[in-house]
């Protein structure tokens, strides 16, 4: 126990004094992460803002057969512009959001009392492009279309109730905290990697760093147990990164404190309990985080080929997201017991301000604690082979 | 006191197996300096390594100071001082951190390793960079901390892989009368080399290795003796068989 804590010291002692290890942990991974989520929030906002409110660009084919739609349109925020050669082409490469074009016959129908066709052209695998843009056209041609129905209706005498058998109402019972935002995408993955390979730098530094710089010999020449030494760097790493995260986490409410743009999404403003909540929910992560990395940097043989597994831890915290991407499902309880899918679902309650019960608690952190036991005992076990110091 | 018998050590290779060390035994007693002498690549390294339980033996046993190694290892590290063949140091912890972190792995309290460290600055001349960062520190300066930390817990039994290895004149000198300071405190004292100068100058007693046997045992004098030269060099290439190695 003694040794296991004057190891840990030295550890840390000996990363606080590397410079390129500090810069890292403390001062560009605390600014990067609430940097990049404000400024793709603010993005967002402000695209969103332009999509919904500026006035809607939309060349028109065909504008003199339909004056009246079209001034229409004008009226309400439309800005009407000549019609693209090639107006499919325009829009496949997104230099148009959207056209209108209207029928070569609209006239004639129009005249006769048959409906007349107008065609919205606009590329479906866009959603987030131009999205917006397309359903507001469409809310703006509808608005147009029953505003003139219910004028030939009057004109013939009907009551225009007649022609609406079903009103439909809509009520979102979403707590401004649950809106879908961008921030309860982007979040969990993000701190679940942070603290999942966090310590990747002192892991690899205390253990490949250490026997390639042959000072692991003499230290395995000391009667100190190796379960303690290899306890002790897992301790080092985990502690490492638990300060790193604190320190995002606080900048990270320091920088949405500060810039508390138009339109922020609720989940930003997340108070001290809330942060708590996060930093528990994570801690087995950082733990098994830390012993993953000591036991792939003791199985490699050079520091080299341990920073080579980094792509792939880099993948396993995203798996869960995806699968939840892909597959969005109803939370159930064994899924918080699954490292990674439990943190992400238990990070995305407390973005959401839900409440999370007592047994759910239990399950996710007693599953995932068990979790960073069998491999803390792996690691030990692989410290223990005898090519561990002499391999290099 | 260090008794070795009928060492075995080999290990699997891209080529096939390689015996390292092929039934070496050995006493180094108290207050002596006894040399492991050898061509590079005769197993002294493989040999130490099993004495200070980084490996174990395929056959044979360790007794350091009647303690078996291999069912207490933990025991017999704590007293042993090893210089290993490795001998790094952490670059951004001074050569005192260096040194008391050590102590402090042997269990000695703050107060203990201070007042080693200070014996052992002055024994090994290390005052002009005992407080600075180990980076960008010589050779010489990396041994002689690397012994420091080595001895700070006052071992009984000492082992020490090449300990003049890449060392200047100075500093070979002031190394080889501290080592015969810790011969004379009654220390038990086992080097290995393949310099034969240096062997002859220090050993009370020389094991010479050849191809992981040992292939000569005895005092300078009864190495003479034994093989019908005058001269320790002499002796040497006959007890190995080849001059190879020995004077690299």
């Amino acid at each position: 126990m003694r040794a296991l804590w004057i190891i840990l010291r030295k550890e840390l002692l000996d990363a606080f004094r590397d410079r390129r290890m500090l810069l890292v942990a403390f001062v560009v991974i605390p600014l990067a992460i609430p940097l990049v989520l404000a400024g793709t929030n603010a993005l967002s906002a402000r695209k969103q803002t332009r999509q919904l409110e500026g006035p809607l660009e939309l060349p028109v084919i065909g504008a003199e057969r339909a004056p009246n739609l079209v001034a229409w349109l004008q009226s309400h925020n439309v800005k009407v512009l000549p019609a693209p050669r090639d107006a499919d082409a325009a829009v496949r490469t997104q230099e148009r959001d959207v056209v209108l074009r209207i029928d070569e016959k609209y006239g004639e129908d129009w005249r006769s009392g048959r409906p007349a066709s107008v065609e919205v052209i606009f590329d479906s695998s866009r959603p987030l492009a131009s999205g917006a843009t397309v359903a507001r056209l469409g809310g703006l041609l509808d608005g147009y279309s029953s505003t003139v129905g219910t004028l030939r209706l009057v004109a013939r005498g009907i009551h225009p109730a007649v022609a609406n058998p079903l009103q439909v109402g809509t009520r979102d019972v979403a707590t401004p905290e649950a809106r879908f935002d961008l921030s309860q995408q982007i979040l969990p993955y993000l701190l679940l990697l942070l603290a999942f390979i966090g310590g990747l730098q002192l892991a690899v530094d205390a253990t490949a760093g250490e026997r390639e710089r042959q000072s692991l010999e003499p230290l395995l020449a000391t009667p100190v147990a190796r379960e303690s030494i290899i306890s002790a760097k897992i301790l080092a790493t985990a502690v490492f990164s638990l300060l790193s995260i604190a320190v995002t986490l606080i900048a990270y409410r320091l920088v949405f404190a500060v810039v508390p743009a138009r339109g922020m999404d609720a989940s930003f403003n997340l108070g001290p309990g809330g942060l708590l909540q996060l930093f528990l929910i994570i801690l087995p992560i950082v733990l098994l985080g830390a012993t993953v990395l000591t036991a792939l940097a003791a199985f490699a043989r050079s520091y080299r080929e341990a920073q080579g597994y980094l792509p792939l831890l880099m993948f396993l915290p995203m798996i869960p997201s995806l699968v939840l991407m892909v597959a969005p499902v109803r939370t159930q309880l064994w899924m918080l017991a699954v490292p990674f899918l439990s943190q992400n679902q238990m990070i995305v309650r407390v973005l959401r301000s839900e409440r999370i019960s007592a047994l759910d608690w239990a399950v996710s952190l007693g599953a995932s604690f068990a979790v960073v036991g069998v491999v803390w005992w792996i690691a030990a076990r692989l410290y223990h082979r005898e090519q561990l110091a002499t391999s290099s | 006191m260090i008794r070795v018998e009928g060492l075995r050590k080999s290990f699997q290779t891209r080529t096939g197996r390689v015996q390292a060390v092929d039934g070496v035994s050995f006493v180094a007693a108290d207050g002596q300096i006894t040399g492991l002498l050898g061509p590079n690549g005769a197993g002294k390294t493989t040999t130490l390594r099993m004495l200070y339980t980084l490996m174990s033996p395929d056959s044979g046993r360790v007794l350091v100071d009647g303690l078996d190694a291999a069912s207490e290892p933990t025991r017999v590290r704590a007293c042993l001082g090893v210089l290993p063949d490795a001998r790094g140091i952490y670059k951004r912890l001074t050569a005192r951190e260096n040194i008391a972190y050590f102590g402090a792995l042997h269990g000695l309290d703050a107060r203990l390793i201070a007042e080693r460290t200070e014996r052992v600055v002055s024994a090994l001349e290390m005052r002009d960079f005992i407080d600075r960062r180990a980076e960008g520190f010589s050779q010489g300066q990396r041994t002689k901390t690397a012994i420091a930390r080595a001895l700070v817990h006052a071992p009984r039994n000492v082992l020490l892989d090449e300990p003049t290895n890449g060392l200047d004149v100075m500093t070979t000198r002031s190394l080889r009368n501290f080592l015969l300071e810790q011969r004379a405190a009654g220390r038990c004292m086992l080097l290995s080399s393949h310099i034969m100068q240096e062997v002859a100058r220090l050993c009370d007693r020389i094991v010479v290795i050849a191809h992981g046997h040992v292939v000569a045992d005895g005092t300078p004098d009864e190495l003479r003796e034994s093989t019908g030269c005058a001269n320790l060099e002499d002796a040497f290439v006959k007890a190995i068989g080849s001059d190879e190695g020995l004077f690299a």
